[in-house]
């Protein structure tokens, strides 16, 4: 009886829609929304009362939404900075209704910057904004640890590295407690400026986290404006002369580089040991774009997976990707991988029966956020020599081996998406890990931070 | 596991459940979906494999937490 009404449920469920909630792209105001199931695509559909109707594509096709379900159990901020008052998203900072601790936290050191891209999270640009002066950034490290800090690190913008004191920057918060360091760059003054670059490297940074949308310049014309290709592959070549790591992030738009996914994947495996891994993000429509986004404009998670394996030619498949274990599995997928002697890639972890059938256990989602946090820390990073920590003797046959490359060979390809004003789904937004420094030093989850009407109105970033 | 660590534990150590010496032999050691033939000592009765504190403290633990990464 049990299982025919949870079968009964689940039909009506796919019929109406999963409920949940979101705001109006016009308005912002909070609304109802539900994931409607059409086939195997799933739209996130909402009406506001002035605005009307919006429906949303947020997947499409295989692997099936329900498997790509990781259920968490919530993680509440340890010292939350807000009560819930107005309502998710409007108490951000955190609040203590939030399910999850940050992983990352982003520091807008600037909000200026050298390229003029079309597409910007950030609206960054020919911005007047004062730089924040170190002692704000020192409040913002400070206020981190207040929350239960310290949290893994991405000096962002604007474009960080126009701020000579970087550096500084990087060992202020080195002397404070936190470890971990990423620099989100475009990677055009790093191509050319190796004191610069060492200099980050000596006040700590583990990674260069570089913008690099694809392999082709047309591509970066009409992403960035500019034919920057060259610049980042000499960015990529000092980083590898320095030691130090690189993570590629391209954001990738539906008709401009998503047939580019697998050069992508077949680049970073060019440039080893330097090139860490692929983190790639979806293009998302907050900031600057240039029109409403409709559906077509969008790319989801398992497209972007069929994407890799058609596109790679057997070197990377499906089945290698698992939902992450901090944040809500829709909002990203992981693949880790050995580089092996012979060009291939093995999956450090396949895919399990049981984690494609959607019916696994909850799980901590303290746990998953430590780990991921861990996992940043010791595979975004450059390692010189293999090296196993254990001393032993003993053999563990074939194990040995993948220990012993895990760290000089680890490869990893993964992705976010992030939620704009029309996919927005607030019980993802709950679930976030990834936060900003806010100017008064609250953490902001990322996709409230950013998001903007259709208007570009913010809800919470400063106007320039 | 070097020859000469498997023989001086196999001098060590019979079968706790049954009592009988151990052997030599070959053991599928898997997790999470990945797995690798290991020579280990496995009882010549019941065939239930020895995993010496050592292996399971130290390179088991690293592939454990290699695997559960993110």
């Amino acid at each position: 009886m049990a299982l025919i009404s949870t079968a009964l449920a689940t039909k009506n469920k796919l019929q109406t829609g999963i409920p949940t909630a979101s705001v109006c792209p016009v308005c912002l105001k909070r609304i109802p929304a539900a994931r409607v199931f059409y086939a195997d695509e799933v739209y996130l559909e909402k009406t506001c009362p002035e605005h009307g109707l919006f429906k949303t594509v947020v997947w499409r096709g295989l692997p099936a939404y329900p498997s790509w379900m990781r259920e968490k159990i919530p993680n509440h901020p340890a010292q939350p900075f807000h009560q819930p008052d107005t309502g998710c998203p409007f108490d951000c900072g955190l609040c203590s209704a939030h399910r999850q601790e940050p992983c990352c936290v982003l520091l807008e050191v600037t909000q200026r910057c050298d390229l003029g891209c079309p597409v910007c999270f950030a609206s960054s640009g020919n911005n007047q904004t004062l730089d924040p002066h170190l002692g704000i950034v020192e409040l913002w490290y400070r206020r981190m640890l207040e929350a239960g800090g310290p949290y893994n690190i991405q000096l962002s913008g604007g474009e960080p590295c126009l701020r000579d004191d970087l550096p500084e920057i990087i060992r202020m918060g080195k002397a404070l407690g936190f470890d971990y360091f990423q620099v989100n760059t475009n990677g055009l003054r790093l191509s050319e400026d190796i004191d610069y670059l060492k200099s980050l490297k000596k006040a700590g940074l583990n990674v260069v986290y570089l913008q690099f949308d694809g392999t082709d310049d047309t591509i970066y014309q009409t992403i960035r404006g500019r034919a920057i290709l060259q610049q980042k592959i000499k960015a990529i070549q000092n980083c590898a002369d320095l030691h130090l790591g690189v993570i590629l992030v391209p954001t990738i738009v539906p008709g401009v580089n998503d047939h580019d996914l697998g050069g992508i994947i077949r680049f970073a495996l060019a440039y080893q040991p330097a090139v860490k891994g692929i983190h790639f993000q979806p293009v998302t429509y907050f900031g600057r774009y240039p029109l409403t986004p409709r559906n077509e404009d969008r790319i989801t998670i398992p497209e972007l997976l069929r994407g890799f394996e058609a596109q790679t030619e057997g070197l990377v498949h499906m089945t290698d990707f698992h939902p992450k274990g901090s944040e809500n599995s829709y909002c990203s997928f992981s693949a880790n991988y050995i580089i092996q002697k012979d060009g291939s890639l093995k999956p450090i972890r396949e895919t399990s029966t049981d984690e494609t059938c959607g019916c696994h256990k909850p799980e901590s989602a303290k746990d998953g956020v430590k780990r991921s946090r861990a996992f940043v820390a010791k595979h975004w990073t450059y390692h010189d020599t293999p090296k196993s920590i254990s001393t032993s003797n003993l053999s563990l046959g074939g194990w040995d081996e993948l220990l012993e490359r895990s760290k000089s060979h680890h490869f990893s390809i993964s992705g976010m998406v992030f939620q704009d004003a029309w996919n927005l789904d607030l019980e993802l937004l709950q679930d976030c890990c990834i936060a900003i420094a806010a100017p008064k030093g609250d953490l902001v989850p990322f996709c409230a931070y950013n998001l903007t009407n259709t208007e570009g109105q913010a809800l919470y970033r400063p106007k320039p | 596991m070097s020859d000469s660590s498997l023989d001086s534990l196999k001098s060590q150590w019979t079968c706790g459940k049954c009592g009988a010496p151990l052997e030599v032999a070959s053991v599928n050691v898997s997790y999470l979906g990945s797995g690798y033939p290991v020579d280990m000592l496995v009882c010549k009765n019941c065939k239930r494999p020895l995993v010496p504190a050592e292996l399971a403290l130290g390179k088991m633990l690293e592939v454990e937490k290699l695997m559960e990464d993110k």
